[in-house]
């Protein structure tokens, strides 16, 4: 087969299993009538905030969402190209220079039209910086892809690996509560606001070290016979330990209010973990990671144009992961 | 006759470190090369440096006298290879694999000829993959690696997870098709397979050839698969 006759065979290769696996995820009604549901909210609710924004917000924060969704969308296409040249079945396709250009033309041609589509029904204005924002974005995976290439060298001692497994440990909970408590001390001379900001992004960035979830082994964990909530609670023990100290500890140094704060991103982060471990029990990594990027950002959205409602949305979402991954316990597939 | 393969001072790294060094072989034309090692010795590495799916890191590989030491996109094309089974896509059916790789399912069952029967390819062919078993799924590999019609192809363990009956058939189906001019690289833990339908092979140890089998070799080995077994073993714990 010569390469005039593969030119489309790689995109084809992941628009089938893509097309097939939204069939398939998606099979009952009530599936497709919340995923319609969740998809018609999420658009009105990007809508509904980016238009009350005045035009210089708006437009810095479309730069800054489409330039995101690039990365994201070039990071993804360029770790399925390394897939297929490494694991797949078109791996000559994959190493062939002007057919990986093809095939990343090809998708990021996908994205483009979606995130037109949807900068046309949230703001039309935004259309002249959310493509270039979204290329930016797409071309900054490739060049930070070319250099974490030879950085990979450093992983023949899994220094990473280990790294991960401590931070599971309340050990690592404590230790993390003691360095925010360290930075609040000094923030505390800022003022309340700046104290208040300090707590939410310190608990956000710590906390995300903490919430790591290893999608093998939430698998391998299923099928040996834990259940969701056995998953959590043992992936979380790191963030408990997290709040017992730093929640606290920041009420005595700041008051209630920054406490509170530290308690809610806690909170708020334990939410996405949970997230991630019931999408990772139903689908693979790359799937259930855009899964929980779509129902974050709608939880975030709601949140933001109707707080009343995001409980409610809320339940809705982990009830209905909940339910399906509860089926998969014990099960080998 | 030019030799299918030909490598020298092959070595290939994995994770920054080197896994396969110094590794010499010439693989003829229309024969069944056998490479065996305990697990990690290095044959996955180099069955997948050969097949481009990993680089080189040093020495030279010549493929049918063009030297694509530095050439991973030539060395995928050019040699047929099985991927893991456990890496095809579960949202796909055998069909749309074979269909894939090799174009119109009609060229690809022709291409296939009797390695379908010996597979049981039909019934899988409309069936899911994420429905498939173990060995269904590595049935399924195994045909891919074929779809193409390539000329040299690679195959890492190829029966694994198969029955003593499919592994039964492959094995002189595969034995059949080196007859006719195909020329067959495969790691291997069978010693029997290697002894009985191998035309040549070597054993990798800690990523060096700890020993290189010929012909000759391989059929005293057939004549006498016990003390072939007895040797490779005590060679192996050493």
């Amino acid at each position: 087969m010569g390469a005039s006759e593969r030119t489309h065979r790689l995109f084809h290769h992941d628009w089938k299993i893509a097309t097939n696996a939204v069939r398939a995820t998606f099979a009952a009604w009530q599936d497709r009538l919340v995923a319609a549901i969740l998809l018609l909210m999420a658009v009105a609710g990007l809508r509904n905030g980016f238009a009350d924004l005045p035009w210089l917000t708006a437009l810095w924060a479309g730069v800054a969402v489409s330039l995101g969704v690039g990365m994201a969308a070039g990071r993804l296409v360029l770790a399925r190209l390394a897939f297929h040249a490494f694991d797949g079945l078109l791996a000559a396709d994959a190493l062939h220079l002007p057919l990986r250009r093809r095939y990343i033309a090809a998708w990021h041609g996908i994205g483009i039209v979606m995130l037109s589509g949807i900068t046309l029904i949230v703001r039309p204005s935004l259309l002249i910086v959310s493509v270039p924002a979204y290329l930016v974005g797409a071309l900054m995976a490739g060049l930070t892809d070319a250099v974490a290439m030879p950085l990979r060298i450093l992983n023949a001692t899994r220094p990473n690996w280990s790294v991960r497994a401590w931070l599971r440990h309340p050990r690592a909970g404590a230790a993390a509560a003691i360095i925010l408590l360290l930075v609040l001390l000094q923030a505390r001379t800022l003022g309340l606001n700046a104290a208040l900001a300090y707590a939410g992004v310190g608990t956000v960035v710590l906390t995300l070290a903490l919430t790591h979830v290893d999608q093998s082994a939430v698998r391998f964990m299923t099928i040996a016979g834990y259940g969701s909530g056995r998953i959590v609670l043992r992936l979380s023990r790191a963030l408990v330990s997290f709040v017992a100290v730093a929640a606290p500890g920041c009420w005595l140094i700041l008051g209630a209010a920054p406490a509170g704060i530290v308690a809610a991103a806690s909170a708020l982060m334990f939410g996405l973990m949970a997230m991630r471990v019931l999408a990772y029990r139903l689908h693979g990594k790359r799937f259930a990671d855009v899964l929980v990027l779509v129902l974050a950002g709608l939880l975030l959205l709601v949140g933001y144009a109707i707080p009343v409602a995001l409980p409610v949305v809320a339940l809705a979402v982990f009830w209905h992961l909940q339910r399906r991954a509860a089926a998969k316990t014990w099960l080998l597939v | 006759m030019n030799p299918a393969v030909l490598l020298a001072e092959a070595a290939v790294d994995r994770n920054g470190q080197r896994v396969v060094q110094d590794v010499d072989l010439t693989v003829t034309r229309g024969s069944w090369f056998g490479v065996i090692g305990a697990n990690g010795s290095g044959k996955t590495s180099l069955l997948r440096a050969l097949a481009g799916r990993l680089p080189f890191a040093a020495g030279s590989c010549l493929v049918e006298d063009e030297d694509l030491s530095a050439d991973r996109a030539g060395r995928a094309q050019r040699f047929g290879f099985s991927p893991p089974a456990d890496a095809l896509p579960e949202a796909l059916r055998a069909r749309d694999v074979l269909e894939l790789v090799g174009g119109d399912l009609d060229a690809v069952r022709a291409r296939l000829g009797a390695l379908q029967a010996a597979l049981g390819l039909a019934p899988l062919l409309d069936r899911w993959i994420g429905d498939c078993s173990a060995g269904m799924r590595q049935r399924i590999a195994i045909a891919a690696a074929f779809a193409g019609g390539h000329a040299l192809v690679i195959l890492d363990e190829p029966f694994n997870w198969l029955d003593p009956v499919a592994m039964f058939d492959l094995r002189e189906t595969l034995r059949g098709m080196v007859d006719n001019g195909l020329t067959l690289v495969t790691a291997l833990h069978d010693l029997a397979t290697l002894a009985t339908a191998c035309d040549a092979g070597l054993m990798l140890a800690d990523g060096r050839v700890a020993m290189t089998l010929d012909e000759d070799m391989l059929q005293a080995a057939a004549r006498d698969p016990r003390a072939f077994e007895r040797r490779t073993i005590d060679l192996l714990r050493s």
